[in-house]
């Protein structure tokens, strides 16, 4: 037994000795981790899946993507912004990865994590949010919805993916800039907010088009206008919010971040090896399949967008405030 | 009916294809191994191997999480019968009845059963989701907030049927699992409530850590310490089957358990977790031995494994019909869908018939398949039973925490579980059953969200629930079946002690483990 | 007069007055606006009358004194496992930290034979490990020396 003990310390000893050799030397040299914060099948877990593939053959070592979700994806980013800086654990991260620390402050909690916890590789894929009603619905245009918003201030409901949540913060900017009020009535995620609307339930909300397009398209929704700064690809005849002379813009956005303290030469063999990952044939049928338009964006300028992303967020989230008391009101 | 046929056989020829059965059976066995483990159900099943099926073509991909999904299914009921380990949340009603047959040396009728009755429900809902989707889809969409909240407070009143102790210890024990509920952030404000500083008890405390502490470890806790080992009685080989008599006591609770279970799950949302405790609430309504139930009733085991079962079915109607993600195991199969180019919506069926049918093929097949499985199967489980007490629980210990940590990969869960099977253990020291608080760890999310939800649509007023013709229906069965509960009270010579289990004349039944 | 049932109800109310009063420090809302301590203040003092009741109408429960707790070494022993694995899980990986729990159960709490142990605790750890990692791809977690 005893010597069977020592023989398996010996062997851990030498390929523990061995690792810690081969970090020195060359970049990646073991299995990588991409936290998904968000369950399997949901956008984050999608749009990892097909990166980690392209860039396993690009960096030639296993790249694994793990689910580690919880509290609105706040567990699976702070596990990321916590970890040890080298390079092997990554984090795909929604626009929500703005909202949490936001949303800390407002309730004053002790933040799971800080945005300068983390450090952008690249931006993946940004999908801007669309206006949808249920065919039945007498609003036909955005002029239509926001004069019967005005007709009859906090009566239209909305469904949203919930409370804080990125289809919250797409509505509030519309009634912000539009200057109406609508009924939030914030739901468990996004699927279910779909299906109230689609029941007729709630009046409308706003989605990401790859889930409704094919409820447009069998009749059952009719979209109002996006949020893109461009029309999407999907629904060419579909006006967006600047062309109607609304100032907003919203993308429910998937990127790649890397813990802050991370080495520059790590950090740019990812940013390389993803940047050959968005033009790799494999990937970019993956994304088409799922519907959602590459928006592939390097560091400094993902950096760019990010900051202009969070302060519009911050804002909103800020001008929406704690709910409670404002009911109380 | 014609076209149907005739899609059904284009269905057909494609699950039968010797490639997509292949995929068929490894997913069945895949399933059935993963769906032993403690916790996992189908849900955590599909969404752990979800993942592996992205290189397949979509049918295959399609057919192999089917074959997890009824796999897993059928791999729940395993552990909740010989164990007492509930393998997903729906299994908990499996455990009280399944478990006692167990240590009555019926351990194998139990099992059968059980596939059986698995299969029957598969099999009817799948032909009920054939024949009925869009008309069913279009009636389960009209459950909104108050329809929802109606039904569930229709699900709690389940539990005055439900134990056959005292009905205000149950009551008690509902108030604790509501309130554990609680815990996490708010849906309608953000509030993070009883946090604690615990980031990853933002969604609140998973259903399955709880069922796996309150009902497995609680067992474990008490039965190790026990000077003679567990009295396991051996099942001999001709007690592998069900006798006759209880294929006759489980015929009438398959039925019931089906088609409750395909009504439950057909509605939006996660109510069909509480198909199970309803069918085994109504069993023990119209049985006419009550007393039997919780002492290793067939009827216990049958109806709730055939609702389970039937449910998931049913809650595949609206994502079939309508494209709409009508609860999370839906939702991740949608996922699926899109994964392969295929677009959620109410035109699937139309623009993609060889999969939608392969799809329904394959969970006739994968129904086959399982219980060809499961039969011979049941007389090597019940072998597990031989293993000596003192080697067979720190295996059973090193799987709940395998399993209950693999749902999330969080070790928070694995606290969680350890914490309610402390206390778990306490409970059933103190004569208290542990179903009610799991029932109220499942309605109080959902409850509390439909609840609000309503008030907010109706800015603030009550009436919502009583202008809704559903939700008024539901209310009001409910109100008379409270009413029905509470006759004997009024009775002149009942002693009102008595129905509340509480008075020295009533001497309770104590658990053997006392 | 401690009958189980007393005390059980006294604990339960001690609990629920407890949440009550760590509920302070949400919103309650109103009856027509419920806020976020509105379902927890409801459901305790739920939880409060039944215990209430369970300990007024319980003096003919079992006593207290009565129950055994012959098995409560054992409990205790596997509930410390627990907490082990639980603290080592993500430390030391999974296929060590379910060795060394079973190490303990079969050796030190079971008293069973080395041999008997140690093949019982390599077998079920290392191929459970094989069969939920490496061939179902079941995230586990590895310990720092990849094992």
């Amino acid at each position: 037994m005893k010597r069977i003990l020592i023989s398996v310390l010996s062997i851990c000893a030498i390929g523990f000795a061995v690792s810690q050799a081969g970090a020195q030397e060359t970049f990646p040299n073991r299995p990588i981790t991409v936290v998904a914060p968000f369950p399997p099948g949901g956008v984050a877990d999608l749009t990892a899946r097909p990166v980690a593939a392209a860039m396993e053959k690009i960096l030639k070592n296993p790249v694994i993507v793990t689910n580690k979700t919880g509290a609105g994806g706040a567990v699976g980013m702070s596990f990321v912004a916590n970890s040890k800086p080298d390079g092997y654990t990554l984090l795909m991260a929604l626009s929500s990865i703005s909202i949490i620390p936001e949303a800390d402050k407002l309730f004053d909690r002790k933040p799971a994590y800080t945005m300068d916890q983390l450090v952008p590789l690249a931006l993946i894929s940004a999908d801007p949010t669309i206006l949808v009603v249920p065919t039945g619905s007498p609003s036909k245009s955005v002029k239509d919805f926001v004069a019967d918003a005005k007709k009859r201030p906090g009566e239209i409901s909305y469904s949203s993916s919930g409370v804080y949540g990125t289809l919250h913060m797409a509505m509030e900017m519309l009634s912000h800039a539009a200057g109406i009020k609508l009924k939030h009535i914030p739901y468990g995620g996004a699927g279910p907010a779909i299906t109230a609307v689609l029941g007729g339930h709630q009046d409308t909300l706003a989605s990401g088009p790859a889930a409704v397009v094919a409820h447009i398209k069998g009749g059952k929704l009719r979209p109002l206008a996006g949020w893109g700064a461009k029309r999407i690809a999907a629904l060419p005849d579909l006006p967006t919010f600047k062309e109607l002379g609304y100032d907003i813009e919203f993308y429910i956005w998937a990127g790649m971040f890397a813990p802050r303290g991370t080495p520059e030469p790590v950090l740019k063999r990812l940013r390389d090896s993803l940047r050959q990952t968005v033009q790799e044939a494999a990937f970019k049928d993956a994304m088409a399949k799922l519907d959602t338009p590459i928006a592939y964006l390097d560091a400094p300028e993902f950096q760019k967008f990010w900051d202009k992303d969070a302060k519009m967020l911050a804002d909103a989230i800020k001008r929406i405030g704690k709910i409670e008391e404002k009911e109380q009101k | 009916m014609l076209d149907t046929l005739q899609n059904l056989y284009v269905g057909f020829s494609v699950a039968l294809s010797p490639t997509v059965l292949l995929y068929a059976v490894v997913g069945c066995v895949i399933g059935t191994l993963v769906g032993v483990l403690p916790g996992i159900g189908p849900l955590a099943g599909i969404s752990l191997l979800l993942p592996a099926s992205f290189g397949l073509d979509p049918t295959s991909a399609i057919v192999l999480l089917a074959g997890i999904y009824y796999g897993a299914m059928y791999g729940g009921s395993t552990t909740s019968i010989l164990m007492r380990i509930p393998g997903e949340a729906a299994s908990v009603m499996t455990c009280i009845d399944g478990y006692e047959m167990t240590r009555k040396g019926r351990a194998g009728p139990a099992l059968a059963i059980a596939a059986v009755g698995s299969y029957i429900a598969g099999t009817v809902s799948v032909v009920g989701l054939m024949l009925l989707a869009p008309p069913l889809a279009a009636f389960a969409l009209r459950f909104g907030p108050p329809e929802y909240t109606a039904l569930l407070l229709l699900g709690l009143l389940v539990l005055a049927y439900m134990s056959g102790g005292s009905v205000l210890k149950s009551l008690a024990m509902a108030a604790l699992g509501l309130l554990l509920g609680m815990i996490g952030i708010d849906t309608m404000t953000g509030f993070f409530r009883f946090h604690y500083g615990l980031v990853e008890l933002g969604d609140g405390i998973g259903i399955v850590p709880v069922a796996v502490g309150l009902f497995g470890l609680s067992e474990i806790l008490l039965t190790a310490g026990q000077e003679k080992p567990p009295e396991v009685i051996k099942p001999k080989l001709r007690d592998l089957l069900p006798s006759r008599a209880e294929w006759r006591d489980s015929a009438w609770p398959i039925a019931r358990g089906t088609f409750l279970g395909f009504l439950i799950g057909i509605i939006p949302g996660s109510a069909h977790i509480i198909s199970s405790f309803v069918s085994y609430a109504v069993e023990r309504r119209v049985s006419k031995h009550p007393e039997r139930f919780g002492h290793g009733a067939i009827e216990g085991v049958a109806g709730p494994e055939s609702a389970n079962n039937s449910a998931t079915s049913g809650a595949f109607v609206p994502m079939l019909a309508l494209g709409v993600p009508s609860g999370p195991i839906p939702a991740v199969m949608l996922a699926a869908l899109m994964v392969h180019g295929m677009s959620p919506g109410p035109l699937l069926i139309q623009q993609q018939p060889a999969l939608f049918w392969g799809f329904i093929a394959s969970m006739y097949v994968g129904n086959v398949v399982l219980l060809i499985l499961n039969l011979p199967l049941v007389g090597l489980f019940v072998n597990i039973l031989r293993v000596p007490y003192p080697l067979l629980y720190p295996a059973i210990l090193v799987f709940c925490v395998l399993g209950v940590y693999a749902v999330n990969g969080s070790v928070i869960d694995v606290w969680i579980m350890i914490v309610m099977g402390g206390l778990g253990y306490l409970l059933r020291k103190f004569d208290f059953e542990t179903a009610p608080i799991v029932l109220g760890v499942v309605l109080a999310p959902m409850l509390e969200m439909s609840f609000r939800q309503s008030l907010a649509m109706s800015s603030g007023s009550y009436a919502i629930f009583v202008n809704r013709p559903i939700a008024a229906t539901m209310l009001a069965c409910g109100l008379a079946l409270l009413l029905l509960g509470l006759v004997p009270f009024f009775a002149r010579g009942v002693d009102w002690r008595r129905a509340f289990g509480l008075s020295p004349s009533s001497e309770l039944e104590k658990e053997d483990h006392r | 007069m401690h009958t189980i049932d007393r005390i059980a109800g006294a604990t339960l109310s001690l609990f629920a007055l407890w949440v009550i009063w760590e509920s302070r420090q949400l919103p309650l809302g109103t009856f027509r606006v419920p806020g976020p301590a509105f379902m927890p203040a409801l459901l305790a003092s739920l939880l409060l009358t039944f215990g209430v009741l369970i300990a007024a109408t319980g003096g003919y429960a079992e006593r207290f004194r009565s129950l055994r707790w012959n098995e409560l070494p054992h409990a205790t022993a596997i509930l410390i496992v627990c907490v082990f694995s639980a603290l080592a899980l993500e430390r030391v990986g999974y296929r060590l930290t379910v060795f060394f729990v079973l190490v303990f159960l079969v050796k030190v709490v079971e008293k069973r034979g080395w041999l008997i142990t140690a093949i019982f605790a390599v077998a079920l750890a290392f191929g459970s490990f094989f069969l939920f990692y490496t061939l179902l791809r079941v995230p586990l977690p590895l310990g720092p020396l990849g094992i």
